[in-house]
């Protein structure tokens, strides 16, 4: 039975995995959705109520009744590498390779499906808050008056993009950055505007969720430094104990959302406390695991070689 | 008008090079010049950021 990965060439972090794999004797197909049509070729029959499937790529032709799992970890967009792109090839394309994968038995790590519900910032906090993590009080408005009474009300706050700084060139970084008093909120109406109450935190953690594995990690923050991913800090990442609480509420997030692997982000406050501030579905991990020793890419492999249910 | 997020961008700073590696279909893994895995090489993985948290909002949502 084989492993799939759906990933791009260049993603040395899904080396990681290959190799854990290949020390495992797991058999495994490294694939680019991108390279379809043209370096690679696929084919599904649905004749007579039977259904056959098969992949051929960078020399390998893998079998759907041998699929063990999928990773989707860092595809391309379907076609992208075709000798004639064009969007119409790649809807056609997507819909084929992954109509034949859905029609497979095989273990997703993690299902498109619940993966593109995974992303919607906003369904995030809703399924946090009933799984019991702490979230801040947040706001996703078009209303510029609903944000002055927010902004009003929690003082503090937060703005910070719903989906990911703008696509361009050049590219640009977007934050998550402090609200000054006396901020203009009337742009507020030209987008959806996401803010949030500020959590003072000595600390930012990073916690991977694998299957039933846990790894978490702790960044000593450095002073006013309100988004982890940028600004300078003499600390790195260390392994720290998952709290029973934040266990619970993890495994019951990942169950709701139908998520094998999530990555989640806490702001540790002054208390102690671990604000939840987003589930990241696709988050990376080699940096945590590069800094922390903690076995991310092997409990990855793990579950990706791990026989289904029965 | 300017959404509001909006005003809080700048822009991002330069990508480190990174490398370098070439992608070897028969290990499906990528490999430094000397033929070793990239992977063997941690310290410059991580100088280089190809695998931190922001290196994957460049081309996917999720980071």
């Amino acid at each position: 039975m084989t492993v799939l990965i759906l990933t791009a060439e260049e993603d040395v972090t899904a080396d990681l995995v290959v190799a854990e794999l290949h020390g495992r004797g797991t058999p495994l197909v490294r694939f680019d959705p991108a390279d379809l049509p043209g370096e690679a070729s696929m084919s599904a029959e649905y004749v007579s109520g039977d259904f056959r499937g098969h992949l051929s790529a960078g020399g390998r032709l893998l079998s759907m009744d041998g699929l063990r799992s999928i990773w989707v970890r860092r595809p391309g967009a379907s076609a992208a590498h075709a000798p004639s792109p064009s969007p119409w090839l790649t809807a056609e394309s997507e819909h084929a390779f992954f109509g034949m994968l859905y029609s497979t038995t095989a273990r997703w790590m993690n299902h498109p499906q619940a993966a593109a519900q995974a992303r919607l910032k906003p369904w995030q906090l809703r399924v946090a808050h009933q799984s019991g993590f702490a979230v801040p009080p947040t706001l996703v408005t078009t209303f510029p008056r609903i944000a002055r009474l927010f902004a009003a009300e929690h003082r503090d706050i937060v703005v910070k993009s719903i989906t990911g700084p703008p696509p361009g060139d050049p590219p640009v970084s977007l934050p998550t950055t402090r609200v000054g008093p006396g901020a203009d909120f009337e742009s507020v109406s030209a987008g959806p505007t996401l803010l949030q109450r500020y959590i003072s935190k000595r600390a930012d953690i990073r916690l991977t969720g694998v299957g039933h594995q846990l790894f978490a990690a702790r960044k000593v923050a450095g002073p006013g430094q309100v988004d982890g991913r940028y600004g300078e800090s003499d600390h790195t990442w260390e392994p720290v104990e998952v709290p029973d609480r934040i266990a619970r509420a993890v495994y019951g997030y990942l169950r709701v959302a139908h998520l094998a692997y999530g990555a989640f982000d806490f702001a540790e406050d002054t208390e102690g406390t671990w604000w939840f501030l987003e589930c990241n579905q696709g988050g990376q991990f080699g940096f945590v695991e590069l800094q922390t020793r903690q076995p991310i890419a092997g409990a990855v492999a793990g579950w990706l070689a791990s026989p289904p249910p029965v | 008008m300017r959404p509001f997020a909006l005003n809080y961008a700048f822009p991002a700073p330069s990508t480190p090079v990174v490398g370098p590696f070439t992608y070897d279909s028969t290990l499906q893994l990528n490999v430094l010049p000397d033929g070793r895995p990239a992977i063997a090489d941690r310290a410059l993985l991580l100088a280089a950021g190809s695998t931190t948290s922001t290196a994957g909002s460049k081309t996917h949502f999720d980071d």
